[in-house]
């Protein structure tokens, strides 16, 4: 089933890089204006899930790494067993100072609170997003809290230690 | 009821009544709020010391923060604590409220929470044991008794510092000040 997906993936996309991690687990990287493409070619070859869109700062590449973890919803019998079951890692990498990613939107919609949780985390713009606003956080950052490069101390000591005590 | 305290009840009945019939709103934050469960049902049984949950605010007057407060709940925590009736007191749960605990460098989470609420009393720990809500508790009666469980008094008293705080960290509060706030004129003139 591996093999048939990667040589799948291999051929039908340009620049593609499908790499094994483990049994039932590949990786394959991706350029990004291909997200959704092979996104939807994912989901109509079985894998139905999106589990999770999470993104890594290579703060020294000045890359982000943006990473769909795909799986498959299927019955839990001795046919499809737990070792039946693929998991794909999609990953994409996008300079850190122009952060942009086409949506998933349109191919999962679950996609969309993952999208927000990245665009306030990290920074990211997904295109064809349809509302990006933030989704936990309360005040703005000038860098995004989750990038290597904010100095989460210092912002502490500016903004919660400047706030004065009580007396009385 | 305990006979040595009828010259207690006699003198000042209001005081006492408060003290014994303790209102905790039901409100969650954190992970302290595990603890709770078991304190109020049968095992810790907090009806003993007269501790019960209320599902509102407006019916309680035993304010605990459990937990870790980020800005959000924040809000929250100070919309609800200005609907509870007087006198209402707040007991900070845990090691989070008090410095930020193992928050202390999150970018999201407030490190102190009695600049932005009076609080009368901590219970500190990560997590404080059962036991050791009830040893609160007990100890609130004492400050009740001694008149120093005063937090609702300070937060009226120095409402104008409280909001300031509360408007520093949370930007557009969408809610009137409680009390009223002298005008800012004057601190621009001076």
């Amino acid at each position: 089933m591996i093999s048939s997906l990667q040589e799948d993936l291999e051929s039908k996309f340009k620049d593609v890089e499908v790499r094994v991690l483990e049994q039932n687990r590949i990786s394959v990287l991706v350029p990004g204006d291909s997200i959704p493409v092979i996104l939807r070619y994912l989901k109509e070859s079985g894998l139905n899930h999106l589990a999770l869109i999470s993104c890594v700062d290579w703060i020294e590449q000045e890359k982000l790494e943006v990473v769909y973890v795909l799986t498959s919803y299927m019955p839990n019998d001795t046919e499809h067993g737990p070792e039946q079951r693929l998991h794909v890692l999609l990953k994409t990498r996008i300079p850190r100072e122009d952060a942009q990613v086409k949506s998933a939107i349109a191919v999962f919609e679950n996609a969309e609170p993952y999208e927000r949780e990245l665009h306030e985390l990290y920074g990211v713009n997904f295109e064809g997003h349809p509302r990006l606003i933030p989704l936990f956080l309360e005040r703005e950052y000038e860098i995004p809290p989750f990038r290597k490069d904010f100095d989460m101390r210092k912002y502490v000591e500016d903004t919660f230690g400047s706030i004065p005590s009580v007396d009385g | 009821m305990d006979r040595n305290q009828i010259a207690k009840w006699l003198k000042s009945p209001a005081k006492m009544a408060n003290k014994y019939s303790l209102h905790a709103v039901y409100f969650c934050t954190g992970c302290g709020i595990i603890e709770i469960p078991p304190v109020i049902t049968t095992r810790w049984d907090a009806e003993r010391f007269g501790v019960l949950p209320v599902a509102t605010p407006r019916q309680g007057n035993l304010f605990m923060i459990t937990g870790y407060v980020s800005l959000k709940t924040l809000r929250a925590i100070i919309r609800t604590y200005e609907q509870m009736p007087d006198p209402k007191y707040t007991v900070g749960f845990g090691s989070c409220p008090i410095n930020g605990g193992m928050y202390w460098d999150s970018y999201n989470t407030i490190k102190h929470l009695d600049k932005y609420i009076p609080v009368d009393g901590w219970i500190a720990g990560c997590m404080p044991r059962p036991e050791a809500v009830f040893i609160g508790v007990t100890h609130l009666w004492t400050l009740i008794d001694k008149g120093k469980a005063d937090g609702y008094l300070r937060y009226k008293k120095n409402y104008a510092a409280y909001r300031r705080n509360q408007e520093m960290i949370l930007r557009d509060i969408e809610w009137p000040p409680l009390y009223p706030v002298e005008s800012k004129a004057e601190e621009v003139s001076v």
